[in-house]
C-alpha cells in the first residue's frame, strides 16, 4: 500500500495521511505500508517486485473534492507533465510511463485518486478531504481484504 | 542589428525555481542573468534552539539529493564544536556513504537531465526511445548507489543510522560482500557511460575563471581537509568566510559570493582541477576518453566530470569495501563526549561543490546561531558571467538556438536551487 503525495501543498498530503491511518488501523501482516512522498522517478524501483499494489494519491477525477474514484492503470489515461521534464515535477504518470517505454512489467495497481480541493502551499487537508478520509480508508482496507487477490 | 528578447520562466530539468532572462536591443545586452525565485528555506533559522544532536537529522532535509552530503557537514561541524573525532572505522564507512551519493547524483544529473539536451529530446521518458541502453544504465546506476547508501546510512535518503560521532547500525560482512560484487560488475555500465559521454558535442566555450575546493593530502578529497583555490589560495576550513564573500543581489534570492576574481566556481569541474591527481588511474583513464584535461575552463563539461567523479567513486568504494572487510566492522558506540558550549565547521565537497556548515552551541548543545553556505549559491555569479561572456558569441543565431544554449549552461552546472535559496534579503539598487 502506496501513498503518494507532499503534506505541505494541502489535499496533496491525503496519500501521506491516508498511509498514517492505515498504519494506525492495522493492515495484515503480508502487506508493507509505504509513504512514497514525492519520490519522483525513484518510484520506479520501489514500485517493482510486489505482487500487488494500492495506491492512494490525489488526482483530478472530476468530482467535488473529497470524493474518491478506484481505476487501474489501463482504464484511464494519466496526463503527464508537459515538455520537459524536470524531476520535482514527475509524479506517478511519469513514472508509469518510463515503466511503459522501458517494458517493464509492473505489479497490478489498483488507485484510489481523490479529488482535491486545494494544493496550494499549508498544511493539513481541507475539509471535504478530511471528511472523506474514513470512507477512503475502509475501501483501501477492503480492497486489501479482498478474497480474490488472497496469496 | 541583433535583436533578442528571451525570457525562460522556471528553467527546466534543474532543481527547484529559476529564469533566465535575455534582453538585447539592436546588438547591445541590456540584461541577461540568471534569476532565483526559489521561496526561502530559513533552515538556519529554525536550528536555532535545537540540541545537536538533532542537527544533522535536521539540516540533511535541505536536500533530498545531497542528504548524506548535507548529514556528514553538519556531523563534522558539531564534532569540532564538540571535540569529537571519529574512529577509524566511522571515517571509512562515512566516505562509502558519501561515495554512493555522489554517484547516485552524477547519474541523475548527467544522464537523466543533460544527456537530453544532446539527443535533442525533451525529456528522459522520450529518451527510451531512442536511447533506451543509457536509461537502462542509468537506472541500474542508481539503483546500486541508492542500495550502497541504504546498506551504511540506514536508508537511501535521510540516513537514520548517522549520528554524532558514529554509526547506529553497520552493515554486516555479507552486506559488504554482496555490495562489492555488485561494484565490480558496475564497471562496466561505468565503461559504457563514459564512451557514451566522450561522443558528445559539448558546446566550444571557455572563461577562465577561480576554482574552489577542498584538498587533502592523502586522497581525492569529498570529506575535511583545506580549502584551496586554482589561483593559490589555502585556507583552514574554518576560515571559510575569507572565500565565500556572501552578498545579497537584487534579483535572486540566492545569494552569490566572490574571492580572488569576481567570480569563483566550485563542483565536479573545480575537483577535477585542483585535484587531478589524486584520481583512481580508471578515473584518470576516463577523463583522457573524455578529451578532459586540467585545468579546463569549460563549464559545460562540469558534467563530464562528474562522468570521471562516478568511476573513480566505483573504484574508491570496492577499496575501501576491502580496507573495512580486512579490518572487520564491529558494531561500537560513539565516543565518550562532553556536551559543551562551542563553535565548529564542517565542511564536505558535495556532488554540487564546496559546502560549508558552521555551528555555536551553548553549555547545553543548544544551537545558538548556524550558518550553512550551499554550493549552487557559490556558483550563481560564475554562472552569471558565463551567460554574460556566451551570449556575444551566439548572439546571431536564432532565438530558440540562444535559448537552448543557455539553457545547456545553467543545467551544466548541476544547480540545485531548492537548497540555495536560504535567505531573503532584498536590497533595491
Amino acid at each position: 500500500m502506496l501513498g503518494l503525495g507532499n503534506p505541505l501543498r494541502g489535499d496533496d498530503g491525503i496519500g501521506p495521511r491516508a498511509v498514517e491511518e492505515l498504519a494506525r488501523r492495522g493492515l495484515p501482516e503480508d502487506v508493507t505500508i509505504l509513504n512514497g512522498g514525492t519520490g519522483g522517478l525513484a518510484l520506479l524501483p520501489v514500485l517493482e517486485g510486489w505482487a500487488r499494489v494500492i495506491v492512494v494519491d490525489a488526482a483530478d477525477v472530476g468530482r467535488e473534492p473529497g470524493r474518491f474514484v478506484r481505476f487501474t492503470p489501463d482504464q484511464v489515461h494519466l496526463a503527464r507533465t508537459p515538455g520537459n521534464l524536470s524531476l520535482h515535477h514527475a509524479g506517478l504518470s511519469e513514472v508509469l510511463a518510463l515503466a511503459n517505454a522501458l517494458d517493464r512489467s509492473l505489479p497490478e495497481m489498483v488507485i484510489f485518486g481523490v479529488q482535491p480541493a486545494d494544493v496550494g502551499w499549508g498544511e493539513g487537508l481541507s475539509l471535504p478531504v478530511e471528511t472523506a478520509l474514513p470512507a477512503l480508508i475502509d475501501a483501501v482496507i477492503a480492497e486489501v481484504n479482498d478474497p480474490q487477490y488472497q496469496f | 542589428m541583433t535583436t533578442v528578447n528571451i525570457d525562460v520562466h522556471h528553467v527546466t530539468r534543474v532543481e527547484g525555481h529559476g529564469n533566465i532572462v535575455v534582453d538585447v536591443k539592436s546588438g547591445e545586452i541590456k540584461k541577461c542573468q540568471f534569476e532565483v525565485v526559489e521561496a526561502p528555506r530559513f533552515f538556519e533559522a529554525f536550528v536555532r534552539g535545537r540540541p545537536y544532536y538533532e542537527l544533522n537529522l535536521i539540516t540533511c532535509r535541505i536536500c533530498g539529493i545531497c542528504s548524506v552530503g548535507h548529514n556528514t557537514t553538519s556531523l563534522r561541524a558539531t564534532e569540532k564544536a564538540m571535540g569529537v573525532e571519529p574512529s577509524e572505522q566511522t571515517v571509512l564507512l562515512r566516505k562509502l556513504n558519501f561515495h554512493g551519493e555522489t554517484i547516485d547524483s552524477h547519474v541523475l544529473h548527467t544522464c537523466y537531465l543533460v544527456a537530453p539536451d544532446f539527443f535533442g529530446v525533451p525529456s528522459v521518458i522520450p529518451l527510451v526511445e531512442t536511447h533506451r541502453e543509457v536509461v537502462e544504465r542509468a537506472l541500474r546506476i542508481k539503483k546500486l548507489s541508492g542500495d550502497l547508501c541504504a546498506m551504511v546510512g540506514g536508508r537511501h535518503t535521510h540516513a537514520c543510522a548517522m549520528t554524532v560521532g558514529g554509526f547506529t547500525h553497520t552493515p554486516t560482512e555479507r552486506e559488504l560482500r554482496e555490495m562489492q560484487a555488485r561494484l565490480v560488475d558496475a564497471r562496466a555500465d561505468m565503461d559504457e557511460t563514459v564512451a557514451l559521454f566522450s561522443t558528445l558535442p559539448w558546446p566550444d566555450f571557455e572563461r577562465e575563471t577561480e576554482y574552489v575546493s577542498l584538498k587533502r593530502d592523502d586522497e581525492y578529497a569529498f570529506i575535511d581537509g583545506r580549502i584551496v583555490t586554482s589561483d593559490g589560495f589555502s585556507y583552514p576550513i574554518e576560515d571559510y568566510r575569507k572565500v565565500t564573500n556572501e552578498e545579497c543581489v537584487p534579483f535572486s534570492t540566492a545569494k552569490w559570493t566572490h574571492h580572488n576574481r569576481e567570480s569563483y566556481m566550485v563542483g565536479a569541474l573545480a575537483r577535477f582541477n585542483n585535484n587531478y591527481d589524486q584520481l583512481h588511474p580508471r578515473a584518470k583513464e576516463a577523463a583522457a576518453k573524455l578529451g578532459l584535461k586540467p585545468i579546463c575552463y569549460n563549464p559545460f563539461l562540469n558534467s563530464a566530470a562528474q562522468v570521471v567523479e562516478m568511476v573513480h567513486c566505483v573504484e574508491d568504494s570496492i577499496r575501501i569495501i576491502d580496507e573495512l572487510l580486512t579490518r572487520g566492522v564491529q558494531p561500537e558506540n560513539p565516543p565518550e563526549m562532553e556536551v559543551k558550549a562551542g563553535e565548529g565547521v564542517g565542511s564536505c565537497d558535495v556532488p554540487r561543490g564546496i559546502l560549508f556548515h558552521n555551528y555555536v552551541y551553548d553549555e547545553n548543545g543548544i544551537c545558538t546561531e548556524a550558518n550553512c553556505v550551499i554550493p549552487t549559491n557559490q556558483n550563481m555569479a560564475n554562472l552569471n558571467h558565463d551567460m554574460q561572456a556566451l551570449l556575444p558569441r551566439i548572439m546571431d543565431k536564432p532565438q530558440d538556438e540562444i535559448r537552448l544554449m543557455l539553457e545547456m549552461l545553467v543545467r551544466a552546472y548541476d544547480p540545485c536551487i531548492s537548497c540555495s535559496a536560504h535567505f531573503l534579503t532584498v536590497t533595491f539598487v
